[in-house]
Order: C-alpha cells, then sequence, then structure tokens
C-alpha cells in the first residue's frame, strides 16, 4: 500500500516536471525572452544619468538591432530603414528626455518561422517620467522581426500594432 | 469526537487522497482564473464613471461565445495577450458610419442617445466607416480633447469577453 503510494506520487512529481518543462522555454525561444530582457533593462533607468552612462547604454541598445533596422511606428513618426548609429542617436534622445523609465515585456508569442529567423508578437508597456516632470504610461502591440547573426538575435524589424485605429 | 473532526478539518493530515483533492483544485482554479475568468484591476479613467481607475473586476471569456457583443456593451479587448486589455464600450458595427458633431454621437447620420454619459464632452470627429470584421469602440470619459482618448475600430476577433459587472 505505502508502495502505490510513493508510485503514485512519484507520478504526481514526473507529471508536474514534464508539464514545467513544456512550459518553460527552451533553447531559441529562451535566447529571444533574454533579449527583450536585456533591452527592458537597458531602456529603463531610475534617476538622472552622466553623459558616460548616457552614451554606453545607448551603444548597448543599438547592439540589440540589425544595421539597417526597419521601424514602423506612426507615433512618434519613424518609419523606415535605420542605420544602427540613428538608432543609438534616437536612443539618445530618448533617455535624455527622461528622468525615469521602465519598459516592461507582456504575452511574449515567438514564432521561429524559418532558420534563423523569429516574428514574437507581445505587448509593450512604457512608463516614465519626462526631465520636465511629464508622466507617460503607453502601452502598445509590437511585432518584432528577429534574425540570428553570429549566434546573436537581433532586431531586424519593429512595428507597433494598431489595436484601435480612430 | 467533535475534536478530532475538528482538527481534521482544520489541519489535515497529509494523506495521498487529500493530496490529490488539494492538486485538483489547484489545477481548476488555475484553469479557471486563467482562461474563463480572468482577473484584472482597471488602470486609467478612460471608462469613468462607469469604472473607475483602481477597480478590480474579472473579464468574463464566455461572454460572446454563443452571441455577438451588442451596441453599448462594454468589452474587453487584448493586445498580444490578456496580461494588460482594454475596457471599452462598443458603439459601431461593421459598416456603419460613425461621427461625433459637439460631443454628439451620430451613427449612419443618426444622433444616438448615450445614457451612461455623465461628463461634458465637446468632441468633433469627421465621419468614418467601419471596416469589415471590426468593431468601433470607445470609452465613456469624453471630458479629456479628443486626442488623449484611446478609441477606434478594433477586430472583433480582438474583443475577448466583458467584465463580470
Amino acid at each position: 500500500m505505502v508502495r502505490i503510494k510513493f508510485l503514485l506520487m512519484g507520478g504526481v512529481v514526473l507529471g508536474l516536471s514534464l508539464t514545467l518543462l513544456l512550459i518553460y522555454p527552451q533553447g531559441e525561444e529562451k535566447k529571444i525572452k533574454k533579449q527583450f530582457h536585456l533591452f527592458s533593462e537597458l531602456v529603463s533607468k531610475d534617476s538622472e544619468e552622466d553623459s558616460f552612462t548616457l552614451l554606453k547604454k545607448a551603444k548597448q541598445i543599438g547592439s540589440l538591432f540589425d544595421d539597417p533596422c526597419e521601424l514602423k511606428m506612426s507615433d512618434p513618426p519613424l518609419s523606415g530603414s535605420y542605420s544602427r548609429e540613428e538608432i543609438i542617436s534616437f536612443a539618445i534622445r530618448a533617455r535624455s528626455h527622461f528622468s525615469q523609465l521602465a519598459l516592461k515585456f507582456y504575452d511574449l508569442n515567438i514564432g521561429l518561422f524559418q532558420e534563423g529567423m523569429a516574428r514574437v508578437v507581445l505587448t509593450s508597456r512604457l512608463i516614465g517620467r519626462s526631465t520636465s516632470g511629464e508622466g507617460i504610461d503607453e502601452v502598445r502591440e509590437l511585432e518584432c522581426l528577429l534574425e540570428k547573426i553570429e549566434k546573436k538575435w537581433l532586431f531586424n524589424q519593429v512595428e507597433v500594432v494598431e489595436v484601435l485605429k480612430k | 469526537m467533535e475534536n478530532t473532526l475538528l482538527r481534521q478539518f482544520f489541519i489535515p493530515s497529509l494523506k495521498l487522497k487529500y493530496l490529490i483533492r488539494i492538486l485538483l483544485i489547484t489545477l481548476t482554479a488555475y484553469l479557471f482564473f486563467s482562461y474563463l475568468c480572468i482577473p484584472f484591476y482597471i488602470k486609467g479613467i478612460s471608462m469613468e464613471p462607469t469604472y473607475s481607475n483602481g477597480e478590480f473586476n474579472f473579464c468574463w471569456r464566455l461572454r460572446y461565445l454563443l452571441s455577438k457583443p451588442k451596441r453599448f456593451d462594454v468589452v474587453v479587448v487584448r493586445f498580444a495577450g490578456t496580461r494588460i486589455m482594454l475596457l471599452k464600450r462598443v458603439i459601431a458595427f461593421e459598416g456603419e458610419e460613425v461621427k461625433f458633431y459637439e460631443g454628439k454621437l451620430f451613427i449612419n447620420g443618426q444622433k444616438l442617445d448615450e445614457p451612461y454619459l455623465r461628463y461634458p464632452c465637446h468632441w468633433n470627429l469627421p465621419p468614418r466607416r467601419v471596416e469589415k470584421g471590426c468593431l468601433y469602440l470607445i470609452g465613456d470619459n469624453r471630458s479629456m480633447p479628443i486626442e488623449d482618448h484611446y478609441f477606434g475600430q478594433t477586430l472583433k476577433s480582438r474583443v475577448i469577453g466583458s467584465p463580470l459587472w
């Protein structure tokens, strides 16, 4: 009787482990999620930063993007193909405009559709306070294409999906 | 006897039957609150006074399983998933023409009364037709400038349910 109990409990533990294994992201998906996590960490800031940190972070943000990278967004109007240098300069301008920033990603739906290419649909939330004290809290759905270049997943295309169209 | 029963109820012994029961309850609760009745907090003032900032509610996902959203229904709209959602009111359906003039809503040229509105509105929006497969959604709080209010048409498939109350 005791043996059956242990067997049953073992079965439950095994079942839970398999479920966790299935839910937990594997291999490439895990690497892609890490890139988003890194992007979020680099964009976020708690307080004013000196120009050295600003430049360093902007360069690190730039290194997450393919060169060139296509952006499709209406607000702010940024549509077209942008070089890494241009993305770094956007990052510098945006970071210096805000005293506090937090970028969070939710509901990442990752699809690996061909060798070295991934399509990720997600919800992003940008919360911040400008240097003039104005607060922002923007939620957008993004569709990103990432390309694996030299073992790194880089943003190849970022499009803001229009959920509500006036 | 009574003492034992009480103790058994509040501090049950970890028998296999009890563990299985706990596991089943946990699994059922997880599935129910993740997929059928999703809890959410309201953040923002776009649906005031009907729904206020900070209120708690549930998104009932089976609401439109056998029926379609009706005019003036409050619906929950998803983004990429259900972690962040929008709460809006349906005002028009595909093929209809939406217009605001001096804060009044016009559908296909006919003025519609909106009894749920409490705040003054002076919006003007040129006429536009709702595209195929879409619904036109808007918030109840139209006291802010039209540019600051997030509204418009969205795909029907993005509507995932309605608030429970």
